[in-house]
């Protein structure tokens, strides 16, 4: 469903994501990890055809990013990190609009809208303007707008932040759902708990290279020590800090 | 005291920051074109400030050899009176901004510093900018005066003024802002404040209008009548600062120091009462605000709003949706609102106000395609302002959003269609009904009105949608003020095409008229060709400018 080879983007003299493989396979929920600036967001970016890469090849449902783009987006759900919005169109308005985007037929555009919206229990605020919604709400709204042109694929980029716990525990169900029709969800995160809890398998970014792709047990087998939390295990790929952290706490200190 | 010294140390610490920006962007930015542009900048404002400096010397020269009788402290105060107008406006826009735009005010106010001083040392970046802008526009014509006049003291004098004069107004338009903003619902702070802003230009506009004498004629008669300074008698009454102001530019200017200080210490000491006092009443102001802890309002949807969800004929859903969304967007934001309803507001002014003095002007000429064309001059007015407001900002008006469409599956040109589509149908409709109105009005003979229109929708069509595609070369997506809408460089470029496709079209329709006398040939024929011809070439720019906005936008990565 989402195979990526030497994928590769740099800035002049910074390498943002370096030769990254993946394959990710139908029906997966896929959590992608990473420090902050490790090249997440740039991934995301380059496969759901947002940046360019500087050398390499992304697939997703089979189809080039780069050779067919509005091809491959017609079958691409995104939600960026920090959604900006129309602020003046009310929610129902933007589902609307972002329906006609996407080639979504009115009837079926309006009643997909009238579901999410229930489904998101955003249905008694939908006439209101975006500007008024609550960061989580915004949220909602943006993964309702990745949903309603039912696309194969779905990226998600820090889909949890601004969430409250009850929200976060419905879009858990609701990428659960997606995962079980045969559909893929690709998500970064910085909660390691969510992503332990919800993935099939995770890949952990540093640096802009991969540094370990797999199940968490396979994650596991990889750093020689079964039992081990997500927590310890992305510290051990990633180089833990905790030492350099407590000189610089007491150097302030002093 | 403590606090007015902490609002004077944050306003100079902002400033430092902006300054540290301000360079970071441009000679920091180790990008070619920011470089280029700066020095570039740089070398208009001293070619500029080289010809005000020739011209200065040129007229003192001309004062010393012809002893002109004039008021100089009256003319001085008028002028400090008529800045006091452009303080008004850019504090209010300044204060809207830095109260409900600008997202580093929380960062400031998380500061261990008293709220006053938070928001006096916004005050002080104010007075700092607009005292930095006045020496910009006046510095070499003081310098000369200080020459010409033997005179040293005529820089300190006028720099003292233009740092003391705009406390004031800064001053009370914070705190009206404050109360605008603080004790109106949430959400309508800007709106609010944008409808003021507007409802001033129209009455500074009007008033002008109306007291002006300079503009008291009809325009075609002014030749006729003596030229005249516009004048308000009030402006240097002794208990206005204008008053102070300019009494005591008018004494540097004639070397009686004494005189100079003294009006200059009035106005400094009624600065220092009016900012002590505006500093402690922003904070009270700012902290009894109650507006942000009530939930914005609920919306009733209308049943007009409902009907705007269908589609538009002839229309892909697609290229529909981007049209409604637009309009909704320009209708809904009174900042984009305003792009769109002041250049109809000001034709109502420069035209309507004159309208019977002009109609029997014009009416004179009689039947005939000079007329028809003379019909189109409020149309035409219209098109440049609309044109400009609509099409230069139909693919920046985006802003942010603008992933939204990145990462649907239309290509550049799909979207750069939809933005034509939703410039071009509201500045193609209000041109038509304009040019409707005048034509119908001036009675040129129907053919002439009916091809004069037909023109001037075509030329609507096609000036609008070379904007868009100007808009797209110089788009920016970053803004989060939407006077930053568009590039400096596109809008200078946008109304240098407009000049010459209008220009051109102007001159073709006339050398058919030429053409027709000379020649013998029908008139009609000589004046279809023309129109035929220049909307032939309109569309071809529009085309070209399209297809290179879409190059343009397909190079970005719009992520």
């Amino acid at each position: 469903m989402l195979s990526t080879r030497l994928l590769t983007k740099r800035y002049g003299s910074l390498t943002a994501v370096e030769d990254l493989d993946l394959e990710i396979s139908a029906g997966e929920l896929f959590g992608f990890l990473g420090p902050n600036g490790a090249g997440k967001t740039t991934t995301i970016k380059m496969l759901v055809g947002l940046l360019r890469p500087t050398s390499g090849t992304a697939q997703v449902a089979g189809i080039d990013i780069m050779a067919e783009p509005e091809k491959a987006k017609a079958r691409i759900g995104y939600v960026p990190d920090a959604a900006t919005l129309y602020d003046k169109l009310s929610g129902r308005e933007f589902l609307e609009f972002s329906g006609d985007l996407y080639h979504v037929e009115p009837r079926l555009r309006d009643r997909r809208i009238g579901a999410l919206l229930k489904l998101f229990d955003l249905e008694q605020r939908g006439n209101d303007f975006l500007s008024g919604y609550s960061r989580g709400m915004r949220q909602k709204v943006s993964l309702a707008a990745a949903l309603l042109h039912d696309p194969q694929v779905l990226f998600l980029d820090e889909p949890t932040v601004g969430l409250d716990p009850q929200s976060a525990r419905q879009m858990k169900d609701i990428l659960q759902d997606f995962c079980k029709e045969g559909k893929t969800v690709f998500f970064s995160t910085h909660i390691l708990e969510i992503a332990e809890r919800m993935c099939t398998r995770l890949a952990i970014i540093n640096h802009g290279r991969l540094v370990a792709i797999g199940s968490l047990q396979d994650l596991r087998h990889m750093v020689g020590q079964d039992g081990q939390s997500l927590e310890q295990i992305f510290l051990e790929l990633t180089g833990s800090r905790e030492e350099d952290v407590s000189a610089v706490l007491r150097g302030l200190e002093s | 005291m403590p606090r007015l010294m902490s609002g004077i140390d944050v306003g100079l610490l902002l400033w430092r920051a902006q300054f540290r920006m301000f360079i970071n962007q441009t000679l920091r930015s180790r990008k070619p074109g920011r470089i280029v542009g700066t020095i570039v900048g740089a070398a208009i404002i001293v070619l500029a400030w080289a010809w005000e400096a020739l011209i200065t010397g040129v007229a003192v020269a001309a004062a010393h050899r012809f002893h002109a009788q004039i008021e100089v402290a009256h003319l001085l105060s008028l002028a400090f009176l008529g800045y006091t107008a452009v303080l008004v406006f850019s504090s209010l826009v300044f204060s809207l901004n830095a109260l409900l735009l600008n997202p580093d005010l929380d960062l400031l106010l998380a500061a261990p510093r008293p709220v006053a001083s938070i928001l006096a040392g916004r005050m002080v970046l104010q007075v700092l900018r607009l005292f930095l802008l006045s020496l910009l526009f006046t510095a070499p014509a003081l310098v000369v005066l200080a020459f010409a006049n033997h005179n040293p003291l005529i820089p300190i004098v006028f720099s003292a003024l233009y740092l003391l004069y705009p406390v004031f107004v800064v001053v009370i338009i914070s705190l009206m802002s404050l109360l605008l903003v603080r004790f109106i619902p949430a959400g309508r702070g800007r709106e609010i404040l944008t409808l003021f802003g507007v409802a001033l230009a129209v009455g500074i506009n009007v008033l002008n209008f109306l007291l002006n004498p300079a503009l008291r004629d009809s325009g075609f008669a002014r030749r006729s009548l003596p030229l005249s300074l516009p004048d308000i008698p009030g402006a240097s009454a002794p208990w206005l600062p204008s008053g102070w102001a300019g009494r005591s530019a008018a004494a540097a200017l004639g070397g009686d120091w004494l005189t100079a200080i003294g009006w200059a210490f009035v106005l400094l000491a009624v600065s220092a009462v009016i900012f002590t006092v505006g500093t402690a009443l922003s904070g009270r102001l700012y902290l009894a605000g109650w507006i942000q802890a009530v939930p914005p309002r609920r919306r009733k949807v209308a049943a007009r709003g409902r009907r705007l969800r269908g589609a538009i004929p002839l229309l892909s859903p697609v290229l529909a949706s981007i049209v409604i969304k637009d309009w909704r967007m320009r209708t809904r934001d009174l900042a984009q609102l305003v792009r769109f309803a002041m250049p109809v507001v000001f034709l109502f002014v420069i035209f309507g106000l004159r309208f019977p003095r002009l109609l029997s002007s014009v009416q004179g000429l009689g039947a005939g395609p000079a007329a028809a064309m003379l019909g189109l001059v409020p149309a035409w007015v219209l098109l440049f302002s609309l044109s400009l407001s609509l099409g230069l900002s139909a693919v920046s008006l985006e802003g942010q959003s603008i992933w939204v469409y990145a990462a649907s599956p239309n290509t550049t040109l799909r979207f750069l269609e939809g933005k034509c589509w939703s410039a071009v149908l509201p500045t193609g409709v209000f041109v038509a009904l304009v040019a409707l109105v005048g034509e119908s009005l001036i009675r040129p003979g129907w053919i002439w009105a009916a091809t004069a229109v037909l023109l001037v929708v075509a030329q609507a069509a096609s000036v609008t949608t070379l904007m868009v595609g100007i808009g797209a070369v110089f788009a920016r997506f970053d803004w989060t003020d939407a006077r930053r809408m568009m590039h400096p460089a596109g809008v200078f470029i946008g109304m240098a095409l407009f000049a010459i496709i209008t220009g051109a079209s102007a001159l073709l329709l006339a050398i058919s008229l030429a053409l027709a006398g000379a020649t013998h040939f029908p008139l009609i024929t000589t004046w279809l060709a023309a129109v035929t011809i220049s909307v032939g070439g309109g569309v071809a720019v529009a085309a070209l400018g399209l297809l290179v906005g879409n190059d343009h936008l397909r190079g970005l990565e719009l992520g």
